[in-house]
């Protein structure tokens, strides 16, 4: 099952290793990246039924993206998951270009794990536009190990791959990371236990032998459902956790404070050597910086987002920045307010100091756009990703099933719609694509969720590099 | 094997009475049957599972007649095979139940479906 004995053509990857004498999968640097890639012609996208009275699994869509296709816009193909009540959130690669010279190795299989039910899948994707689901690791299994609700997933060098966990085996805190070998068995917990209490996201600089981990709560906190008292307990987060890379352990742990209330998702600069980068608090809607400076890291806010009065609301309403992202030149990040309705970006040239370039007001309870194509927009712009060369900023709307249901409940009738925005990133600007439309709402069984979104040769989210 | 008759009422949807062994939980009894309940973790730690309980040996909420407001009491009619963690006390005072791990001591009816799931919590700022 592991992917060092399998062949496939240099056409069949669309990506030419000849090109830049390197074996593995992946780009040698982040422009490289940039300059070898084609443009995104199929995204995976997360599909959820989970906590509705559709009695369907969860799937992963394979959304077509070609203009000159027939299919284009249209959901394609459905991996169906085994089991019903996974909650597809977050997915990744067995391997990315942190593996750039691992020979063998092939960005070929996706790691799907459940939120809600802990199992875990392997998805295929050697013919892209019918993958299937070739290995699914048992929640209880994953349970033996004390942990539960896995999140985001790398891959990590050598072909292992890493998973945030956020709860122990009872849905209750510490979280932790699990890791799988290459041939998608759990290896182990990857840190020795207790470094942290709460887990979301993470991600890595292996040159600079750091990682930074982030913080949401307890699965058994944020599952039911968003609850201000739990926020006046403490229960959610507002730390990050700064890694020794190799040996597993916490170095340092940085108190965002109030301002840093529910920080989510954590991006370095694609640039290896950088160690500066960026997380979203979501809940006191701001944006830190974060780097390192005489050999300890310290953190920033450096955006912040104002509440708003809503005529329909008693109380202002958070913008709630729920995903950012560095584009591949780490010129610029982009990020969406999914209460306010609004997909923006800045100029981070000077991390410490970004520059609103523009913003897109589309979606949620303030956006000037609520419609597409006459179909309604049920929620606000959250999950976001760009094409490798920066000009195309695709998002879909579902945050979370139980939060969907408190802050966008039309969302379940309507199901979650995928859009996109081109970006001239010579001018710093964003324009929403009418033509541009998936719509979830539209799925043979009922109306779905749509979660995160990946392309087939790496993204501004899953790639690393060594 | 003593079994309790476990009404499910969707919320403006079917009813559906099934028989729930002492040893096996209502949503393991439901799935037997053919049926199926939303869920998410079965491990009592994610509230997608959860019902509201009507009815336990035929005396409902609205009969309450003690002022305590507990004719229907979550106890009287359940036991847990572990902590139901994705419920706060007043969840559990107000009577839901997370279907995953509860199997019952007496024959009820619970409302169950999504709708129930969305009661649990509502919009903080609206
Ligand atoms: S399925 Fe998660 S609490 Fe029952």
């Amino acid at each position: 099952m592991s992917d060092a004995n399998t062949n496939r053509s240099e056409s069949e990857s669309g990506h030419d290793h000849a090109d830049h004498h390197h074996a593995g999968p992946g780009y040698a640097t982040p422009q490289a990246a940039i300059e070898e890639s084609e443009r995104e012609t199929l995204a995976y996208v997360m599909g959820l039924y989970v906590g509705t009275d559709i009695d369907e699994p969860d799937f992963v869509a394979v959304v077509d993206l070609d203009p000159d296709s027939e299919t284009y816009c249209e959901i394609v193909d459905r991996v169906e998951m085994p089991a019903r009540g996974d909650e597809l959130h977050h997915f990744g690669w067995n391997a990315c270009s942190s593996s750039c010279h691992v020979e063998g190795l092939e960005r070929r299989h996706l790691i799907v794990p459940g939120q809600r039910s802990s199992r875990i899948h392997v998805i295929d994707t050697k013919d892209r536009r019918d993958p299937e689901l070739v290995e699914v690791i048992e929640p209880e299994e994953v349970f033996e190990y004390d942990l539960s609700a896995p999140h985001t997933v790398h891959c990590v060098p050598d072909g292992k791959i890493l998973l945030s966990m956020l709860g122990d085996a009872d849905g209750e805190l510490p979280g932790g990371f699990l890791e799988l070998n290459d041939d998608f068995e759990i290896e182990g917990r990857w840190e020795p236990p207790g470094e942290i209490e709460m887990n979301y996201d993470y991600w890595y600089q292996p040159r600079q032998n750091v990682m930074v981990s982030s913080e949401w709560a307890a699965p058994a906190t944020y599952q039911p459902g968003f609850d201000l008292e739990d926020v006046e307990d403490g229960k959610y987060g507002q730390q990050l956790h700064v890694w020794d890379w190799e040996e597993g352990t916490v170095e340092q742990t940085i108190d965002l404070g109030e301002e840093g209330l529910i920080p989510l998702e954590v991006r370095f600069l694609h640039t290896p050597e950088s160690t500066h980068g960026f997380v979203g608090a979501a809940l006191s809607s701001n944006v830190f910086h974060f780097w390192e400076e005489d050999g300890e890291y310290r953190a920033e806010k450096v955006i912040d987002f104002e509440a708003r009065e809503h005529p329909d609301w008693d109380m202002p309403v958070p913008a709630l920045p729920t995903d950012i992202l560095i584009s591949m030149d780490d010129r610029y990040l982009f990020g969406s307010n999914w209460l306010h309705g609004e997909v923006w970006m800045y100029d981070v040239s000077d991390p410490a100091n970004p520059q609103r370039a523009d913003s897109l007001s589309v979606g949620g309870h303030f956006g000037e756009v609520q419609e597409v194509q006459g179909r309604e927009l049920a929620a606000g712009p959250q999950m976001v990703q760009l094409s490798l060369d920066g000009e195309r900023l695709y998002w879909t709307t579902s945050l979370f099933s139980t939060w969907d249901d408190q802050f966008y409940p039309e969302e379940a009738e309507r199901g979650s719609v995928m859009l996109k925005a081109d970006v001239d990133p010579r001018k710093g600007t964003l324009e929403l694509d009418e033509d541009f439309l998936v719509d979830f709402g539209e799925c043979p069984a009922g109306p779905a969720r749509a979660h995160e979104i990946r392309w087939p040769d790496g993204d501004c989210t899953s790639d690393v590099w060594q | 094997m003593p079994s309790h008759d476990v009404t499910l009422e969707w919320i403006n949807g079917p009813t559906r009475t099934v028989a729930v062994d002492a040893d096996e939980t209502v949503l393991q009894a439901t799935e037997r049957a053919g049926g199926t309940l939303p869920y998410g973790c079965r491990t009592g730690a994610c509230g997608t599972c959860v019902g509201r309980l009507l009815e336990v040996d035929g005396v409902t909420k609205a009969d309450d007649r003690t002022g305590d407001g507990r004719a229907v009491d979550v106890d009287d009619a359940f036991t847990y095979r572990r902590a139901p963690r994705a419920l706060k006390p007043r969840h559990q005072d107000d009577g839901y139940v997370l279907l995953c791990i509860a199997s019952p001591r007496a024959d009820c009816r619970v409302a169950v479906g999504s709708q129930v799931q969305s009661e649990l919590v509502d919009n903080p700022w609206k």
